[in-house]
């Protein structure tokens, strides 16, 4: 297996990394967000030096560097000569540096990379690859290998039929909490790029896509069964399609992401499955599912069709394993979950 | 108890009345008390899950817990409000503050419960 581990983005916290875990065979970290940016959050903007420092020090321990570029939307900036010279000088500081590959969600950028630089060029989530169509385009374009879109994660006919139709790597984000087919999710992920890029920074008020996001989850608790992360024992019904997974959190501690290493290379955690999720974080102290009660449910899901209205599997199993964190004085205390309320 | 056991205390206590009343499991993330350089002070109480559809329905219900928090935490419940996100259902806080001066005269020339798009007010104490 293939485990790639996000980083934050400074030398300390890779130095944590390296010496926590021997299991981790990639890094991941964001670049400069004055060049392209990333769909995601980020704690750090490491300059061309640190990245320099870092690949180094991953190549020390044979551990490959990636450079997350994944910015959804760019505003047509790289369309402008002075916008693709900068991208273009920035590409080749990143293979001077001896990146090992770059992930991007725009097309162009995958187009581009594939031919001048000598790096492998990894299709983002962000590109949102879903099919197999989808998938042929962006080999099409040069991508030495696609992360596929963890909306279909649970749809073993599209990803089984995505890895006939393409020769490149596959790779697999596990433990996305993203919502399940979230309406919010191409806005959210555009709002983030120009957050976290080069252009105008804005001066927003409150991030209405995450407020929402975490509401529909209280309002409606089954979306976190039925978001499509996978669970670290389920990692065996995917080896047929892969062996490269990618463990989401550039923005945790260290200590998370080992937690999350070691789940993932032990194929094993018993524990809270909201520790190991990255996207819903605020609430990980609101539900606690436990991870071994998930026990077959992988069964269900590899037939599952998809119409949650007339199924209702997620929805019973939410109601059966999930309970709530309960204030009683200064402690917290766990209640089961009920159709109707937290207490 | 500490300043920081009674806030805990507090947050959990909110958080079950809402949770009881709501019939879901109302999420209040952070409640921190402050003092702004402007003078005024208070309790900001940040929450995931309260909808302005609840604070119109149990408006009252939720007007009296925020009183009796804002109380306990020895902070004169004179002007409660909620923050919404604009032009959305999502109640970002609950907030209790005593106004100073200045931010005092800002709210008291409007009359009614929204002076801005991001603002409900729920109860405002004219001084005299």
């Amino acid at each position: 297996m293939k485990l790639y581990a996000p980083h934050v983005g400074h030398l300390e916290a890779l130095e944590e990394l390296l010496t926590g875990s021997k299991d981790i065979y990639g890094i991941y970290m964001a670049g400069t967000p004055d060049y392209v940016g990333t769909g995601r959050t980020n704690l750090s903007s490491p300059g061309l030096e640190e990245i320099a420092e870092q690949t180094a020090r991953v190549h020390e321990e044979n551990v490959k560097m990636e450079v997350v570029l994944n910015s959804s939307c760019m505003g047509g900036q790289h369309l402008t000569p002075e916008g693709y010279n900068r991208v273009n000088w920035y590409f080749t500081q990143l293979h001077n540096i001896g990146v090992d590959a770059v992930t991007v969600a725009e097309p162009y950028f995958i187009e581009m990379l594939s031919k001048d630089y000598g790096m492998e060029v990894v299709v983002s989530v962000l590109s949102f690859v879903d099919s197999p169509q989808k998938a042929e385009f962006y080999e099409q374009l040069g991508a030495d290998t696609i992360v596929i879109d963890p909306v279909i994660n649970r749809d073993f006919e599209k990803l089984e039929a995505i890895r006939d139709a393409v020769s490149c790597d596959l790779k697999l984000l596990v433990n996305e909490g993203c919502l399940y087919q979230c309406p919010f999710r191409y806005a959210h992920f555009n709002f983030f790029s120009h957050a976290n890029g080069p252009g105008p920074k804005l001066n927003v008020l409150d991030d209405y896509y995450y407020y929402k996001c975490l509401s529909l989850r209280i309002s409606d608790p089954q979306q976190l069964i039925k978001s499509p992360w996978i669970r670290p024992e389920d990692l065996k019904e995917y080896k047929h399609i892969t062996d490269i997974f990618k463990i989401g959190g550039r923005t945790h501690f260290p200590n998370w992401i080992l937690n999350n290493v070691q789940a993932y290379a032990n194929e094993s955690y018993d524990g809270n499955l909201m520790d190991l999720l990255d996207c819903p974080r605020d609430i990980r102290d609101l539900f606690y599912i436990p991870n071994k009660e998930l026990d077959g449910a992988i069964n269900q899901w590899k037939q599952c069709s998809k119409v949650c209205n007339k199924c209702g599997y997620c929805k019973k199993l939410a109601e059966k394993i999930i309970k709530v964190y309960t204030a009683e004085g200064c402690e917290n205390i766990l209640k089961p979950l009920k159709s109707k309320g937290g207490q | 108890m500490t300043i920081i056991d009674t806030l805990a205390k507090n947050r959990g206590e909110l958080e079950n009345k809402l949770r009881n009343m709501l019939a879901k499991p109302v999420f209040l993330i952070e409640m921190d008390a402050f003092a702004l350089p402007c003078g005024c002070k208070g309790l900001t109480i940040n929450s995931r899950g309260l909808q302005f559809d609840d604070l119109e329905i149990f408006e009252e219900h939720i007007n009296e817990y925020l009183r009796i928090t804002s109380e306990n935490l020895e902070v004169e419940p004179s002007f409660l409000f909620a923050r919404l996100v604009p032009g959305t259902a999502e109640v970002a806080s609950l907030n209790s503050r005593v106004l100073c001066n200045r931010c005092y005269l800002d709210f008291a020339r409007g009359t009614g419960k929204q002076p801005r798009p991001d603002i409900y007010i729920l109860n405002f104490s004219r001084r005299e």
